[in-house]
């Protein structure tokens, strides 16, 4: 599995919620694997998108809200899981894309435990580990929401959108997706 | 000597039959009456009353764990076609300047921003001094225009032109809440 592949599982076993991606690769596998579909692309803004996701799940409670992060996005926001145990938005799955690299800079090394499910079950959030489409269109199916899946993959491959998004176009289609969808 | 709030707030302007500063229920309920829908924020003791007002009044009040994280669920909230409000100390800002300068202003998601201003007049903690001066600066090297509330009588005014300020011109806009207001 590669981050393309991986999203495109996760979009066919959840093909009407709304999701937001960290910068880098979750933005770009996001864009490739939904033919740059209306979603919440952060283009910066390293350590928020989990944040993010959380206002959109508080904001839209009647929709599926899936947030896919990076690794080194998810340690940079970790605090975010706190708050999502705090909150536990009844609609919110998690997603954090496990290579152990930061990619878009370099492949650096994370550096750091990449225990992201121990850590969810640490905080009483629902999760789970996947290795394999056929374990993440169930997990994603299944996870009693507010959860966290750990996606562990070692196919490495930059999936070739670009992650420098337009801001105001995304927020605009992420807007009419969100809104046009609950009115 | 650890301190958890200025020490310039000892004595209110004005207070109603529990203790709480009329302007910050003012306040409360201005931005209530705007329009806010939920409020995000991490605690500070000028903030509180408002923050328990608005919780009184039936806005969800978040807590959250850093500054930054406030901005971007404020962020998530208004793309997906809500009217958050983020509140603050001052020091929070600089926790905030990236999500403020890569999300909030180039994605155009525009709401109100509380910001209990320390390092200024009476404050007693000197770490609170740098982040104090340099509120303002840093907003504007930003492109954010902030809108400074030391006048209770103010506060209607303010918090009013605040919020069609977000929501019609797709802008942050930052109350800074001025050590004057609480000032004997």
């Amino acid at each position: 599995m590669n981050p393309t592949d991986i999203v495109r599982t996760i979009l066919r076993a959840a093909p009407d919620a709304l999701v937001v991606s960290s910068l880098g690769t979750a933005t770009s596998a996001l864009r490739a694997a939904s033919d740059d579909g209306p979603h919440l692309y952060m283009g910066g803004s390293m350590g928020t998108a989990l944040a993010a996701a959380i206002g959109v799940a508080e904001k839209q409670p009647a929709r599926a809200v899936i947030a896919i992060l990076g690794d080194g996005e998810a340690v940079m926001g970790a605090g975010s899981f706190w708050s999502m145990a705090g909150i536990a938005p009844p609609n919110l799955l998690a997603i954090v894309l496990v290579d152990g690299h930061y990619t878009i800079t370099g492949d650096q090394p994370l550096g750091v435990p990449d225990v992201f499910a121990d850590v969810a079950a640490a905080l009483g959030l629902e999760t789970a580990t996947a290795y394999t489409d056929d374990e993440i269109t169930t997990l994603v199916q299944t996870l009693h929401r507010p959860a966290v899946l750990e996606v562990r993959y070692e196919e490495r491959a930059w999936p070739g959108s670009s992650p420098f998004v337009d801001p105001p176009v995304v927020r605009w289609r992420f807007e009419q997706a969100a809104v046009g969808a609950s009115t | 000597m650890l301190e958890s709030s200025p020490r310039t707030v000892s004595v209110a302007r004005r207070t109603d039959a529990e203790g709480e500063t009329v302007w910050q229920h003012e306040l409360a309920d201005g931005l209530i009456d705007a329009g806010i829908e939920v409020a995000a924020w991490v605690p500070d003791k000028r903030l509180a009353p408002i923050g328990t007002r608005l919780a009184e009044r039936g806005i969800p009040l978040r807590t959250l764990t850093r500054e930054e994280e406030c901005f971007g669920y404020a962020a998530g909230y208004r793309a997906a076609g809500g009217m958050p409000l983020v509140m603050v100390q001052c020091s929070g800002l600089g926790n905030s300047l990236n999500a403020i300068g890569s999300l909030v202003i180039p994605y155009g998601l525009g709401f109100p921003v509380v910001v209990s201003m320390r390092g200024t007049l009476g404050e007693r903690n000197p770490s609170q001094m740098p982040l104090g001066r340099t509120t303002v600066a840093m907003l504007d090297a930003l492109g954010v225009q902030s809108f400074s509330l030391s006048d209770p009588g103010a506060v209607p005014a303010i918090v009013k032109g605040a919020i069609g300020v977000a929501e019609g011109a797709r802008v942050l806009a930052p109350i800074l809440l001025e050590a004057e207001l609480e000032l004997p």
